[in-house]
């Protein structure tokens, strides 16, 4: 009933424990999240629920008892008002005063927010619609506040605000339709709530279950996406790059000037077990992507370059190779030219955020062996790979790096400096190389720095190779004669005053501010002014952060570094860090995660296409190249075709899972068994070949792990089959929701048309449906029923329009209520009276009049209340 | 079966609109109303009109009375008018026994209530005690006196008026005695044209009140309840019947709510309802128009906010139901 009436005071209790209490739950969430994103709040969000509470239950029983909503409200706030004014007497001090104020005025207004809420459960139709949409709104302005925002984040601060909005307008429908009189009303309520609840819960349920997959990866591309580096930010500079997959990888180019972009983004987890000795700090902890040997000084850029002599970097492509096969690359040791103090170390890489196709581990890497992501993780990390290093025991981070006080490091460091002392002079160096690693442009400002280079020795009057580098990093270090650091940390340096200007000069001379692409841009050029081979090296730093797993590391984006490597005779290219710390900001600790632990012996791999699938019986045959057993591989001569079993296989690309049904034809795939039986095969001889091992090998082969691996050539193709999350295009969403939004704006405003439409159409098969059209179009008109009955309304619209309505009527009345048939002529006249009584209709109004009625959206809306 | 119905039924209607216009020869401009009385008339109910005085009410149930008793002998009706007043006895309505000296006996004296249609004018006014000698004639037809029971005559039909309670010198009715009456009406003033038309014409008027013919005989009348029975009502129809009389009891600003007995007197006015309105089966219509003059009398509100709005709204829900139900 729309009558106001006071509420039964049982009516009143469910409204406090159906409707205020979830509220007040709900309030108190909101309040702390509120709190917690704006320090103004001061934190007091217990006392703020506490007011929201007290406004909503007064609330509720108070406009239970039948009091006018406008002016008891009005009461409220003018005694609200009379109280602050008393306050204002009775306070002594100002600062009580000010204190209290503004207490009172933060009691006061969530109390009276409470107070509507309350009153608007009480009393209001429509209001838990609108109350809903506030908290959206809320939600809305606290999820900008959250510094990254991921998927996980919006599903977990929506989903509480979708629950408690399905809650809460289900509910208070249901309380507002209640019927206390009714027997077991108790039974009744938690019989529906149950019943609600439970369909809510199995449809989330459902949801999560569906989507979970998609949900973390979607997860993962999202991270990838936030930072925007598409470019067009001039003024922002970054160490890493987005691929056009959302994934990230180091930049090919790195550019002076503009401001370093950090973001707190995890792109890939590493496994290192080579502590220094007798310290738990491991060695090396510098991961090289890339080297830049080149510097452009019209771009004023440093590059990299594929024709450098002696290359040693080893890039190959993890997604190209087959599982657990190894790569490996031995000419990068020779080309390393180190021999002494190297030993080979490995790692193990567990990609997070970083393109499937790098591969970033310490220098001198030779040897990739690509290896699945154990299933628990699978939506933490999309691939991984073990690598081998050719690592120096002098490449530590902490090599010329401030050891703060930690006296084995200072040790650490006084020995290796003392080892690398004798090398003063390159002799027996190839002369090109050189002349390629101590190249500078040509020009003033270089020759500038140069110049600062020789004074720094001099002053220092360092002799050997390695005590240049360390007054290098010295003069970095240095305090100028007010006490104050020479050099400043900071991601914003700033531009020259003139354009095209050596940023480098301005750098040194005349800023010092900068980060670490300066730094080490001013000491390779330093150092090759001295005639020291150097190079500039890019990767990423390992921060110490925890010694919970020790050994694993975590590498976040803002750990993107760039460093100076040297080059010593025998003993290679060593680290080189002159960035100096930066003083200003304090990193905030990132929390470690689980790494990745528990990978399976592999007993069996085959490399090769497949030939044939049956996803029903789950069965496979598969033509092998070479297969790995007993961890060594053997090639076939000719390819030897397979039976495989994979219904427990897990199929993965590097874009993600895979179904089985994903795989087809000709696909290149390695297909890993974790099978323990296959190991007691026959004894294997290095000279058999793959052919030969596999018959011995219990057919069908069971596979565990399956690879899809792209080929270069076949990219495109697979792109659409797979699981490929592409980087999301902000913009293209926006014109996506934009659309959305047309559309759905232009179906309210046609909503009437079309369903005049539908109804048209049905309009004249039945007597029903025609008066249901013509019902809705006189409504739309702006002639509905209202109150009146069927028949009285008829004579109206006949004494109104000269129609015949009335006859229509009292037919249709009698084809639905008599038992009689209707006669013919009945029958006819109501076929036949739809067009003649739209066409004079039609006639009796004029144009413009009817379209205007036409397309209130509130007619329309009230027909489909009242029919 | 079903011919013989039809054509009783093109009778019955011939006959119903042959009452209502005799009726209108005297009552001008008020054609719902009739209805209304003749509904009553033929669902074997009784009438309770309730207005101001001077709005015709009692005019209305003379004229109604001669149009079935007619002022000329035969098979007529038999019309008994009683004026009640304060001091009216009950022995005064059923009669009394008195000794008869010849035969030295009592012998019973039948009261006014042997009649066919009975108006009782200004029924109001007589005390609680009277209002009560009337129940038993009205729901059973029949008058027990001691322990003799005397069966009523087969038509019986009450017109009782009454001026609203707000007047001095009334009585409310109980709630017991409201619920005998199949409907309560509101008479209510005429429409200005037809007041001027009345003005103009008040002579031929009062003329045709002193002339009005006999337009049907008591067994004509008793053969349009038998037919007004046989009208068909649709299960949807007595479904929202049951619904809004439920409704009334079960809403917290009424204090008594409607009873089963009102329920059937509306579904027996529903059928009447209908022939009278030429139809042989029951629609919206009939319902919406009925629902107030049967059910307003028998609920007692709390309040007179109630009053005005309540049913209308509970109505109007059953309507909305109604329309938007598909039967077929």
């Amino acid at each position: 009933m729309i009558l106001e009436k006071s509420n039964n005071i049982r009516k009143v209790a469910m409204q406090c424990l159906l409707l205020a209490l979830p509220t007040i739950l709900f309030a108190f969430l909101i309040l702390h999240r509120l709190n917690e994103a704006y320090p103004i709040l001061k934190n007091q969000w217990i006392y703020q629920g506490i007011y929201f509470a007290l406004g909503v239950l007064l609330s509720i029983v108070f406009y239970g008892k039948r009091f006018r909503f406008v002016s008891t409200t009005i009461l409220l706030c003018l005694l609200f008002y009379i109280g602050y004014k008393l306050l204002r007497k009775i306070s002594v001090g100002e600062f009580d005063m000010f204190f209290f104020s503004v207490q009172y005025g933060v009691f006061v207004f969530i109390f009276i927010i409470g107070w509507l809420v309350g009153s608007g459960f009480s009393r209001r139709h429509i209001f838990t619609i609108s109350w809903v949409l506030i908290l959206f709104c809320i939600e809305i302005i606290l999820i900008s506040k959250v510094a990254v925002v991921s998927a996980s984040v919006i599903v977990f601060s929506f989903a509480p605000v979708l629950l408690y909005g399905f809650y809460i307008i289900y509910t208070a429908e249901l309380v507002r339709k209640l019927n206390e009189r009714q027997t077991s009303f108790g039974w009744y309520i938690a019989r529906r709530m149950f019943g609600f609840m439970a369909v809510v819960l199995v449809v989330i349920a459902i949801i999560f279950l569906l989507f979970r997959k998609e949900l973390f990866t979607l997860e993962r591309a999202w991270k990838n996406v936030q930072p925007d580096y598409s470019g067009k930010n001039n003024n922002s500079q970054s160490l890493t790059k987005t691929n056009r997959d959302g994934t990230l990888s180091n930049n090919g180019q790195m550019p002076l000037g503009g401001s370093l972009n950090k973001t707190k983004q995890l792109v890939f987890v590493a496994h290192l077990d080579n502590p220094l000795p007798e310290s738990d700090i491991q060695n090396p902890l510098y991961f090289t992507a890339n080297y830049y040997t080149k510097f452009d000084s019209a771009t004023q850029a440093f590059e990299t370059d594929s024709l450098m002599p002696y290359n040693d970097l080893f890039a190959p492509d993890p997604s190209e190779y087959p599982l657990f096969f190894t790569q490996t690359d031995s000419s990068v040791i020779k080309n390393s030219q180190a021999i002494l103090s190297r030993k080979v170390v490995e790692t193990q890489v567990y990609k997070v955020a970083l393109s499937a196709k790098d591969f970033i581990a310490p220098n001198t890497a030779f040897a990739m062996q690509p290896i699945p992501v154990p299933n628990e993780y699978e939506g933490q990390y999309s691939s991984a790979y073990n690598a081998k290093m050719w690592v120096s025991d002098l490449n530590s981070a902490y090599f010329v790096y401030n050891p703060a006080g930690d006296s084995s490091l200072e040790k650490f460091q006084e020995q290796r400096f003392a080892l690398l002392r004798p090398d003063t002079i390159y002799t027996g160096i190839d002369s090109s190389f050189i002349h390629y690693y101590t190249k500078i442009p040509q020009g003033s400002t270089y020759k500038k720095i140069e110049e600062l280079a020789y004074d720094i020795v001099r002053k220092d009057s360092a002799q050997s190779t390695i005590d240049k580098i360390i007054a290098i990093r010295n003069y970095f270090l240095s305090k100028d004669e007010f006490g104050q650091p020479l050099f400043q940390y900071t991601d914003n340096p700033g531009e020259p005053g003139l354009p095209n200007a050596n940023k480098l000069s301005y750098f040194l001379f005349e800023n010092r501010k900068g980060y670490c692409a300066y730094f080490a841009g001013a000491t390779l050029f330093m150092l090759r002014a001295l005639h020291i081979p150097s190079r500039i090296a890019t990767g990423f730093l390992t921060v110490d952060r925890s010694s919970k797993n020790p050994g694993w590391y975590w590498f976040y984006e803002d750990q993107a570094h760039a460093w100076v490597q040297a080059f010593f005779p025998g003993y290679g290219w060593i680290d080189f860090d002159t960035t100096i710390p930066d003083i200003n900001t304090q990193q905030a600790p990132q929390p470690d995660g689980t790494p990745p632990l528990g990978t399976q012996k592999v007993y069996f791999v085959a490399d090769g296409t497949i030939e044939n699938i049956d996803t029903s019986k789950k069965l496979m045959q598969l033509s092998v190249n070479k297969i790995l057993y007993k961890e060594k591989s053997f090639s076939a001569k000719e390819t030897v075709s397979i039976n495989t079993d994979i219904a427990f296989a897990r199929c993965t690309s590097d874009t993600g899972l895979l179904k089985i049904s994903d795989l087809t034809k000709d696909m290149h795939i390695s297909a890993a068994s974790y099978d323990a039986s296959l190991d007691k095969a026959a004894f294997i001889k290095t000279a058999d070949t793959a052919a030969y091992i596999l018959n011995y090998l219990k057919k069908p082969i069971s596979i565990d792990e399956i690879k899809v691996i792209e080929q270069a050539g076949n990219g495109k193709k697979s792109e659409r089959r797979f699981l490929n999350i592409q980087a999301l295009n902000w913009s293209k969403i926006l014109w996506v929701i934009l659309f959305a939004l047309i559309i759905f704006m232009l179906l309210i405003i046609f909503a009437p048309f079309i369903i005049w439409q539908y109804f048209n159409i049905r309009a004249g098969r039945k007597i029903q449906t025609t008066n249901t059209a013509v019902l809705f179009y006189l409504n739309q008109l702006g002639y509905a029923r209202r109150n009146l009955s069927p028949q009285a309304f008829a004579e109206n619209i006949d004494k109104k329009f000269m129609t015949d309505f009335n006859r229509f009527n009292s037919i249709y009345q009698k084809d639905k209520y008599s038992k009689l048939p209707l006669s013919d002529d009945e029958q006819q006249f109501a076929t036949n009276f739809y067009k003649t009584f739209i066409r004079q209709l039609k006639s009796k109004i004029y144009w413009k009049e009817r379209w205007k009625q036409f397309f209130h959206l509130s007619n329309t809306l009230f027909f489909f209340m009242k029919h | 079966m079903e011919e013989n119905f039809n054509e009783n039924l093109a009778q019955s209607i011939n006959d119903i609109q042959r009452l209502i216009e005799n009726v209108e020869t005297v009552i001008r401009g008020k054609r719902s109303q009739i209805k209304l009385i003749v509904t009553a008339l033929i669902a074997r109910g009784h009438i309770l009109m309730e207005d101001n005085p001077g709005t015709g009410k009692t005019v209305m149930a003379k004229t109604l009375a001669q149009s079935i008793s007619g002022n000329m002998g035969g098979n007529t009706a038999d019309f008994k008018r009683i004026q009640f007043t304060p001091d009216l006895l009950p022995m005064d309505l059923i009669g009394s026994h008195i000794f008869d000296d010849r035969n030295k006996e009592f012998i019973f004296k039948k009261g006014p209530l042997f009649c066919n249609v009975l108006l009782a004018d200004e029924i109001n006014r007589a005390s609680p005690k009277v209002q009560s000698a009337l129940l038993e004639c009205m729901a059973e037809n029949q008058i027990t006196i001691g322990d003799i029971t005397y069966p009523l005559e087969k038509l019986f039909f009450t017109i009782a008026t009454q001026n609203p309670i707000e007047l001095e010198g009334t009585y409310p009715l109980p709630a017991a005695q409201l619920d005998r009456f199949f409907m309560k009406i509101h008479f209510g003033y005429v429409d200005e044209d037809t007041e001027l038309l009345i003005y103009q014409n008040y002579l031929s008027i009062q003329q045709n009140q002193i002339q009005v013919k006999q337009a049907l005989s008591t067994d004509e009348i008793l053969f349009l309840q038998n037919t007004a029975e046989q009208v068909f009502i649709h299960s949807e129809i007595l479904k929202a019947v049951r619904n809004i009389v439920v409704a009334t009891r079960n809403n917290d600003e009424i204090v008594l709510g409607a009873s089963t007995r009102s329920g059937i007197a509306f579904i027996k006015c529903l059928k009447a309802y209908a022939l009278v309105n030429g139809r042989e089966y029951v629609t919206e219509d009939d319902f919406q128009e009925l629902a107030h003059p049967v059910l307003d009398h028998r609920i007692t509100y709390r309040n007179k906010e109630a009053k005005s709005r309540l049913l209308s709204l509970m109505i109007e829900d059953e309507l909305n139901r109604l329309s938007k139900l598909k039967i077929h």
